[in-house]
């Protein structure tokens, strides 16, 4: 007991015993105490138990191989586990395992059974299915990952991505959803287009007319991978599209399509209303390096200030400002740049000049 | 007179002691349901085609640095090295004193350049921004002081994509640690508007980095071991549990990926509170349930990230009593939220267990102390009675503490059996060698917190071995 309140008299020393509450209370803390102290020292051993043999156990099994025969007694439960429709989340994440298994195995039954599970009203199930699927790659799991994306059956980008990697690739197989009266199943049709620049360029370029804002964009954008007239025309036209981003793909379609063609009407894309324009637009400038200079320089003494300093962006980001710093520090050019660009263009332009190796520059 | 005063503060605190252990033991089955869910579906997804798809969405990534010449390189570095289709780093210089810049200058090969950005926050002056030779998607912005959270929304202006992902600088990252938080956003990007995922703690993070998974060791240090165990309770324990009843109320600074219109949205990250992480976290919350959008925050079981952590006292306590102070603020704040219907889960769970277990937790464990060592020096309880209650508490806590290693070691099969059987038994000393330093450091923050102290106490970092 602490000295300075031994001197606190207590009930104890009046009467000689603590009342009886405060046995009562000691009595029942006590026996609550012992009564989790044995519970919780049995489940802290039972559980470190369960870590530790756990452990020792993964650390015993063999890595499996990525691809195995499996015995037929163990196919049959697999394939019966797959067929069945279970209840739990358990269930359905063994009725993966169990799917996965026989896919590795080149079980037969496969087909069959991945069309139950991509019914699997769980979207987490249907896209381990969709997984499994593009794993597989074969003709028919190319038919179920498009029927896939044309019912939405699990997220239709992931469907995409699977589509994207499959050898042989689905080709024209992707053409029909061009036609869909679902604007998402069009939209993943046209994007999906994008390594396939011999297929539905007709169509593509019709619906960059769609009344779905997000085909326009995503058939602008396949169509960037492409060239010629028509293609070049569909983008340009894009880039007066009433929803910015399908302006923000047809600038960057249009620089890639027609070269220094487009750079006179992108640079006018630099005094854009929406950031995300002309964002778009000074990438598809720098893309056309110094094609774009004769367009950029005309956009130095535009009304707006956001042009002006944009297209003095581009002009540094190509690398033309370091090269008029090195050969003519006194061009009047120059001048001009830096009074579109501010001080702080000036003032970083001199201290890479500072830093540089002239004679990289000019081989640069 | 004082016997039942004390009887009834005695039982008080037990009572409120069980409550929260039943409310803990609660999110632990919760949480055990989600780690099984989630450790199924990582394990079933496809990272090989995630990580070369164009469909996977690109991300910005930054991090703000203030004096952390140290450690800023080998951030960025494992941050550059992240296996993801398309990411841009960018670091933001928040008024170093040291030499963070010049680090960083002669580390990444970087240029100055003039880029025009966006000016959605205002923040304080940005002095140059700079581009690297060698890494393209690299971009260090050198600005005055103004703290994390205005770091923070100066990269939000800089950034080009649509998901951010906010990181500290003191971490280092998995390789695949943007792929992880990535992959469920990509199924469902207009839902899910906010992911975090599992962190662990050490001394030097590189160096935990360095040994394979299965061969991972776990900090020596005592004070260091002990906030691996906290880490892996906050996160096995509550936030994956927080994360399937959908109130995560606390996406950490080390590692939130958050989509980029919704912090512009809510006005970005505010810097009139001691840290932002948790601060923006509720309000995104507040903000959707009152308009009564459909949206979520995940937390996911994948460890992303090794994150420094302070292995002297001092900082420790530093550390924690900075982040008792900021939960304060924030729970205190956000007070329309508590018991509130129109919340759901965050109003009627989230908001009132931050309040039980964090912000009034430090009183009632001040008072518990206090009431049983009276109790005991008056003679209205045993010493014994002590003894047990005291055991029978730091099991319990063990025992959800050794639920917490076994999730984390089902998901990850991390670390190396014997480091695991040390921090098993380490486990249920936790009540008398580390709670009482987190009841001084809470204690503390909660006194900082109402004489309204915001400074941000930034704690030295370790001395790591070289390269």
């Amino acid at each position: 007991m602490l000295p300075h309140v031994a001197r606190i008299p207590r009930s104890r020393d009046a009467t000689g015993e603590v009342s009886d509450d405060h046995v009562r209370v000691d009595a029942l803390v006590f026996r609550v105490g012992v009564v989790v102290l044995a519970l919780s020292l049995s489940a802290w051993t039972l559980l470190s138990l369960v870590v530790l043999v756990g452990r020792v156990r993964y650390e015993r099994r063999r890595p499996a191989p990525s691809s195995r025969k499996i015995r037929a007694r163990e196919a049959e439960r697999l394939v019966r586990r797959v067929s069945r429709r279970p209840r739990t989340e358990w269930g359905r994440w063994r009725r993966i395992a169990a799917l996965t298994r026989l896919e590795q195995a080149h079980h037969p039954a496969v087909p069959r059974l991945i069309r139950s599970v991509l019914a699997d009203p769980d979207p987490r199930i249907a896209t381990s299915a969709i997984r499994t699927l593009g794993d597989i790659g074969d003709e028919w799991a190319i038919d179920l990952l498009i029927r896939a994306l044309h019912k939405g059956i699990g997220p239709r980008s992931r469907v995409a991505a699977e589509l994207e990697r499959l050898a042989p690739a689905p080709g024209e197989k992707l053409l029909p959803l061009l036609r869909d009266w679902n604007p998402a199943v069009r939209f993943w049709g046209a994007t999906l287009l994008g390594p396939y620049p011999d297929l539905g360029e007709s169509t593509l370029i019709a619906l960059t007319w769609d009344s779905d804002p997000n085909v326009r964009a995503a058939a602008v954008e396949t169509l960037g991978s492409r060239s010629g007239d028509g293609v070049g025309a569909a983008t340009l036209a894009r880039l007066g599209d009433s929803e910015w981003f399908v302006r923000v793909h047809a600038a960057r379609a249009a620089g890639q399509v027609l070269g220094a063609a487009a750079a006179p009407t992108i640079a006018q894309h630099l005094s854009e209303e929406r950031w995300w324009v002309r964002t778009a637009a000074k990438d598809a400038l720098r893309g056309l390096s110094t094609d774009a200079v004769p367009s950029l320089l005309a956009m130095l003494t535009h009304e707006d200030p956001f042009a002006r300093n944009g297209a003095a962006e581009v002009l540094q980001d190509i690398g033309f400002v370091d090269f008029l710093a090195l050969d003519d520090p006194s061009s009047p050019l120059l001048e001009r740049i830096y009074a579109a660009g501010g001080e702080r263009l000036r003032d970083a332009t001199e201290q890479r000049i500072a830093d540089l190796d002239e004679r990289e520059v000019r081989v640069a | 007179m004082i016997e039942t005063v004390l009887s009834v503060v005695v039982l008080g605190c037990l009572a409120y002691l069980l409550l929260t252990t039943v409310f803990y033991a609660t999110l632990v089955v919760v949480g055990a349901f989600e780690s099984t869910v989630r450790r199924h579906e990582s394990r079933s997804d496809d990272f090989a085609t995630l990580a070369t798809s164009r469909f996977t969405i690109p991300v910005s990534v930054f991090v703000a640095a203030y004096n952390e010449e140290r450690v800023i390189e080998s951030t960025v570095r494992s941050l550059l090295a992240l296996d993801y289709p398309e990411h841009e780093v960018i670091v933001v210089n928040d008024g170093s004193s040291d030499a963070t810049i010049d680090v960083l200058r002669s580390a990444f090969e970087l240029e100055p350049y003039e880029v025009f950005v966006r000016r959605v926050f205002a923040t304080s002056e940005v002095r140059a921004v700079y581009r690297s030779r060698v890494h393209p998607n690299l971009v260090v912005v050198d600005k005055e002081n103004g703290g994390k959270a205005d770091s923070w929304n100066t990269a939000l202006n800089v950034a080009r994509f649509r998901y951010v992902c906010g990181v500290d600088a003191d971490t280092c990252f998995d390789p695949q640690a943007l792929l992880k938080g990535m992959r469920l956003v990509v199924q469902d990007p207009a839902r899910i508007i906010g992911v975090t995922s599992h962190l662990t703690t050490s001394r030097d993070p590189e160096a935990s980095f360095a040994a394979p998974p299965g061969r991972r060791r776990i900090d020596r240090n005592l004070f260091v071991a002990y906030q691996h165990l906290d880490f892996v309770r906050a996160f096995f324990n509550n936030r994956i549990a927080w994360s399937r009843l959908r109130f995560m109320l606390c996406s950490p600074g080390a590692f939130q990926i958050w989509r980029r219109d919704v912090l512009e949205e809510v006005g970005g990250y505010d810097s009139s509170f001691t840290c932002e992480d948790i601060e923006v976290t509720f309000r995104i919350h507040e903000r959707f349930l009152r308009e009564g959008r459909d949206y979520e925050i995940l937390c996911l079981t994948d460890n992303v990230a090794t994150t420094e952590a302070p292995s002297s006292l001092r900082n420790l306590v530093a550390q924690r009593e900075r982040w008792q102070r900021v939960i304060d603020e924030t729970v205190v704040h956000y007070r329309r939220m508590w018991f509130n219907p129109r919340y759901k889960t965050v109003g009627l769970l989230g908001a009132p267990f931050y309040l039980l277990s964090e912000v009034i937790a430090p009183a009632f464990e001040l008072l518990a102390l206090l009431s049983l060592g009276l109790a005991i020096a008056l003679g209205l309880f045993e010493p014994w009675t002590l003894a047990v209650t005291v055991a029978a508490m730091a099991f319990t806590n063990a025992t959800l503490t050794v639920c917490a290693v076994l999730y984390d070691d089902l998901q990850s099969r991390m670390y190396r059996t014997r480091d695991l059987v040390r921090v098993l038994l380490l486990a249920p000393l936790d009540l008398v060698l580390y709670r009482p330093i987190m009841l001084w450091a809470r204690l503390k923050g909660s006194w900082r917190f109402l004489r309204g102290d915001k400074a941000w106490h930034k704690f030295e970092r370790n001395v790591r071995a070289p390269a």
